[in-house]
C-alpha cells in the first residue's frame, strides 16, 4: 500500500530529524504512533521520519507544571503515575480512551494532537489544561497555546515542524478543585461522538474562580466553550447557571453530521455531557448543587 | 524504490530481512511466512494481525515494518514450548474458545501480555485486554474463561518449580522467546 514511500528515515536526535525535515519539505512526514499515517495512506508521501528515537518519550514535572514528551504513547499516559494525579487524573482517562490496547500502544500524544482531528480526545483534556505545546524546526523552536495550534479539521500551524513537547503550566492553586472528563462513543474506546473536559476551582463559600470547558468532536477543531465558562466565573454553583451553561455550550458548539451522528444530536449532548462535567467537578471541589 | 535492511528479532530468532521503506509490519511477517499473524481489517479495529513488540501488544498493520528494527516481536509460532503448547493455548482448546481460529492467535498474543503484567487478573481485566480482537463465531464468553483458566495455570507454573520436566531444547526456546520490556 505503501510503495510509494522511497525512505524511512530513524534519526536518533532532535538536530537530525529537524534537518532531515527541512530536507525533505512537503513530501515528508513525521511518524511515531503510525496509527493515523497509514490509515490516511496520503500517497504524496515519499519520506517518513520516525519520532521515536529522539528521546521524546517522557512525563516529568517542571517547575509547577508538567511536561509531556511528544512520542510519550496513550499507554504510557494512562499508566504514569505522575499523570494520574494530575487534575484527578483526567489527561489519563482520556489517554485510556484512544482506541484499544493494541493501538493505545503505539498512539502517542503528539499524534493526536498534530493529527489535528477534532475529536481527539487528549486535546480537549490538553485544552483545559492550557496546555501549550513546543514546536521545533530547523529554523526556530517557539511555544504556541494549544488554543491557537489548530486551523481546522486535520490542519495545524506545524507547517512541517515537529511537536516537540506538550507543556502544562502550574494548575490555579489556593482552593478546591475539581475535574471530569466526559465521553460520549459507540464503546468506551470508540472515536468520540462529543467529548467534554471540565475544570473548577471554587473558594470556601463555593464560589467559582476559576472554570476551565472544552469540548471536541463538535467543531472543525477541538474548543474552548468561553461563553459557558464566563458564565461559571464568579458565580455559586446552582441549577439555574448549569441549565444556562449547557444552552450556552450548545450555541458555541458547531458540529456537523456525519455517518456517527447528526448534527443536532451532538449539539444536544455537547449540553448533556458538560452539566455532567460540570456535576463532577463540583462535587469533587465541595460545591453544593 | 530502494530497499532496506530490517534486522529484528522473530520469536527469539534473530532475522536480517530486505524490506521497502513502507512495508508494514503484516506484510512483511506474512511475506517470510508467519502466517499466524492474520490479515483482517487492516485498520487497527480487529486485533487479528496482533502481535507483541517487546511485550506489548500492538496492531501490525498499522506499523511499518521499518519501526521494527532492534525490536522483539513475538507471533503465535512463537509462543509454544517445542512440542508443548502454551497454557493460553492448552486453554483455548479445552475451553471451546477456538471456532474458525482467525482471531485466536491475536487473542492468545493480548491475553499473553495481560498474563505476564498482571497474574491474577479479573474477568473484567481480560474482557478489556480482549477488547481489540473481534471474534466474528463464537463470541467472548469461552475465551475470557480460556484466560482465566490459562491464568490459573501460569500461577501453579510460578509456584511449582519444573525440574526435569522440560526438554533441552524447549527451555532454549522458552528463554529466547521471552519478551523484553518496554517499546
Amino acid at each position: 500500500m505503501f510503495d510509494h514511500i522511497e525512505r524511512f528515515y530513524r534519526p536518533t536526535t532532535l538536530r537530525e530529524a529537524l534537518e532531515l525535515l527541512r530536507k525533505v519539505g512537503s513530501r515528508g512526514r513525521i511518524v511515531a504512533g503510525a496509527t493515523d499515517i497509514v490509515m490516511q495512506a496520503d500517497r504524496s508521501i515519499r519520506f517518513l521520519v520516525d519520532a521515536t528515537h529522539l528521546g521524546l518519550n517522557y512525563v516529568r514535572r517542571q517547575g509547577k507544571g508538567w511536561a509531556i514528551g511528544s512520542t510519550t504513547t496513550m499507554a504510557a499516559l494512562e499508566h504514569s503515575t505522575v499523570i494520574r494525579a494530575l487534575a484527578g487524573g483526567i489527561l489519563a482517562k482520556a489517554a485510556s480512551t484512544c482506541g484499544s490496547i493494541q493501538n493505545r500502544n503505539m498512539a502517542t500524544v503528539g499524534g493526536n494532537l498534530a493529527n489535528a482531528s477534532p475529536a481527539a480526545d487528549t486535546a480537549a483534556v490538553l485544552l483545559a489544561l492550557d496546555a501549550q505545546v513546543m514546536v521545533a524546526s530547523s529554523r526556530r523552536k517557539r511555544k504556541i497555546a494549544l488554543a491557537e495550534f489548530y486551523l481546522g479539521p486535520h490542519r495545524t500551524v506545524l507547517d512541517g515542524a515537529l511537536l516537540e513537547e506538550v507543556v502544562i503550566p502550574a494548575l490555579p492553586g489556593g482552593g478546591r478543585m475539581g475535574w471530569s472528563f466526559q465521553k460520549l462513543g459507540r464503546t468506551k474506546t470508540d472515536i468520540s461522538l462529543v467529548n467534554v473536559a471540565a475544570g473548577l476551582q471554587a473558594d470556601a463559600s463555593g464560589r467559582i474562580k476559576w472554570a476551565r470547558l472544552a469540548l471536541g468532536a463538535v467543531g472543525p477543531t477541538p474548543l474552548r466553550a468561553r461563553n459557558a465558562e464566563t458564565l461559571l466565573q464568579g458565580n455559586t454553583l446552582h441549577e439555574d447557571l448549569l441549565t444556562r451553561v449547557r444552552e450556552a455550550v450548545m450555541q458555541e458548539v458547531n458540529p456537523i453530521s456525519d455517518g456517527r451522528a447528526s448534527a443536532e444530536y451532538r449539539r444536544e449532548m455537547s449540553g448533556v455531557l458538560a452539566r455532567r462535567a460540570l456535576r463532577e467537578c463540583a462535587a469533587q471541589a465541595g460545591c453544593k448543587l | 524504490m530502494k530497499s532496506m535492511q530490517l534486522r529484528l528479532k522473530v520469536n527469539g530468532e534473530s532475522q536480517e530481512w530486505t524490506i521497502a521503506p513502507g512495508d508494514l509490519l503484516l506484510d512483511v511477517l506474512r511475506r517470510e511466512s508467519y502466517f499466524g499473524v492474520k490479515r483482517g481489517c487492516e485498520t487497527g479495529e480487529c486485533g487479528a494481525c496482533t502481535v507483541l513488540v517487546n511485550g506489548k501488544p500492538i496492531n501490525s498493520c498499522l506499523m511499518f515494518a521499518a519501526q521494527a528494527e532492534g525490536c522483539d516481536v513475538l507471533t503465535i509460532e512463537g509462543i509454544a514450548q517445542g512440542e508443548k503448547l502454551d497454557p493460553l493455548q492448552e486453554a483455548f482448546l479445552e475451553y471451546g474458545a477456538v471456532q474458525c481460529g482467525y482471531c485466536t492467535p491475536g487473542m492468545i498474543l493480548s491475553a499473553k501480555a495481560l498474563l505476564a503484567e498482571r497474574p491474577d487478573p479479573t474477568e473484567a481485566e481480560v474482557r478489556e485486554a480482549l477488547a481489540g480482537n473481534f471474534c466474528r463465531c463464537t463470541g467472548y464468553l469461552k475465551p475470557v474463561e480460556a484466560v482465566m483458566a490459562a491464568a490459573r495455570v501460569y500461577r501453579t507454573q510460578a509456584a511449582t518449580p519444573q525440574t526435569g520436566r522440560t526438554s533441552q531444547k524447549s527451555k532454549r526456546k522458552s528463554q529466547k522467546s521471552k519478551p523484553r520490556e518496554g517499546l
